[in-house]
């Protein structure tokens, strides 16, 4: 029968280098031993003590990583910032592009723009998650190997230009671009693919005679809004030409949706008609609290960017 | 009142360095790994046997110490001994310790209290 201390010393041997196996292994028996022993003497029940001991040096795998000078971390320091920063750069880039690419080429081959959303939001994040894994491989190991990178040192030149005061940063323009491309994807949604009553059937929430006009107009504004968007990250901050321009989009959304909502216009008739309380009366409440919303985060949006151009005009 | 979390932390960088000096200036005195564990932790240096064991086979790969194999007791045994480098260096650490020890002493007095 293998005793508790022959297996823990072929769990920590495992992951010893091969050549120092046997040295190793017989110290660390002896160091067992004596550890043993001197409970031992002391009264304490031998199995108890061998226990103990075993507990005490720890995890096999952990004592094997101090003695081969192991570190026990995917990527240290050494590789921490490059690591960072490639991921960064490339996430930000590479599935956003491939994304739009492969749903604007569904969108052209297919006639269901829903479905070209669809595999264009599902391409980009499978992208992001190989882009994700693939680099953090490579970097893992060369912290194995411990490869020098060669980067050039870091100096006082490199620093940017104007203090990083980002009012914009990139996490609050990713989440908007987000939400407005939701929202965008929303438009064709509500037309083909949302399922209204029992038997599946499918019913537009919008009016679809406002496809005429008014939906293309507010699907432009979002557009629009993305560009605004970008244009605001690469401004690093509100300028007065973009809260100018921020404040003409917000208002080419809200007055249409206000005025749309405030005639009834904006809801299918179908589609109200299903609803026992949206016929009665609730489409005023639904239509009343929408308005309210609309209004006030027009005005925070418009009075927030102003704000905030003032500040860094400053 | 500062944290037990902050205070272990703080310990133990302190002491990191220490266990080196103090085992290099006990094996002046050839030893083997569980014997030095614990003249060690009667001196004042407590160390956890899973960081000691592994600690000395470093310090042998780097030549500071030598081993010798002890066969005649009923176990055998690795005993270990600071070599003429190991020797070289601790002196260099003793010297620097002091010099901290110094820094801190005038640093102290002369502080504006």
């Amino acid at each position: 029968m293998t005793s508790l201390t022959d297996r823990y010393l072929a769990a920590t041997l495992r992951s010893v280098p091969t050549g120092r196996r046997e040295e190793i292994a017989t110290e660390l028996r002896a160091s067992i031993g004596d550890m043993i022993d001197d409970r031992t003497a002391a009264g304490q029940d031998a199995g108890a003590a061998e226990r103990e001991v075993l507990t005490e040096l720890g995890d096999p795998a952990q004592l094997a990583a101090r003695y081969a000078d192991r570190r026990l971390q995917l990527i240290g320091p050494t590789y921490y910032l490059a690591w960072q920063r490639l991921l960064i750069l490339l996430l930000s880039i590479v599935p956003a592009i491939a994304g739009v690419a492969v749903g604007v080429v569904q969108a052209t081959v297919s006639d269901n723009p829903a479905g070209a959303i669809g595999s264009g939001v599902s391409v980009a994040f499978n992208v992001a998650v190989q882009i994700a894994f693939w680099v953090t491989l490579v970097f893992a190991v060369l912290e194995r190997l411990g490869t020098p990178l060669d980067l050039p040192d870091w100096s006082v030149d490199q620093l940017p230009d104007h203090p990083v005061e980002r009012d914009v940063t990139l996490t609050d323009v990713c989440a908007s671009i987000v939400f407005l491309v939701l929202l965008i994807a929303f438009l064709p949604w509500q037309q083909f693919q949302s399922v209204i009553g029992p038997d599946g059937e499918r019913l537009p929430i919008l009016d679809p005679a406002l496809w005429g006009f008014w939906l293309p107009l507010l699907l432009v504004v979002l557009l629009a809004s993305i560009g605004l968007e970008i244009a605001k990250y690469r401004a690093r901050r509100w300028t007065w030409p973009l809260v100018g321009v921020n404040a003409v989009l917000n208002l080419a959304f809200a007055v249409p949706a206000i005025w749309l909502l405030a005639n009834d216009r904006l809801l299918n008739p179908e589609f109200v008609a299903r609803f026992a309380w949206l016929r009665d009366g609730g489409l005023d409440t639904v239509a009343r609290i929408s308005i309210v919303v609309i209004v006030a985060v027009t005005i925070w949006d418009i009075v927030d960017s102003a704000v905030k151009a003032r500040r860094s005009a400053r | 009142m500062v944290s037990d979390d902050v205070l272990r932390t703080h310990l133990q960088e302190l002491r990191r360095g220490t266990v080196v000096v103090a085992s290099l200036v006990a094996l002046r005195r050839p030893d083997y790994g569980y014997a030095l564990l614990q003249r060690l932790t009667g001196h004042g240096f407590p160390v956890d046997a899973n960081t000691l064991y592994p600690l000395l086979r470093r310090l042998e790969e780097q030549g500071l110490l030598t081993s010798e194999w002890n066969t005649e007791e009923s176990r055998p045994r690795k005993f270990y001994r600071t070599s003429e480098s190991g020797e070289q260096l601790l002196r260099r650490l003793l010297d620097d310790l002091a010099a901290v020890q110094t820094s801190l002493t005038t640093l102290i007095e002369g502080a504006p209290r």
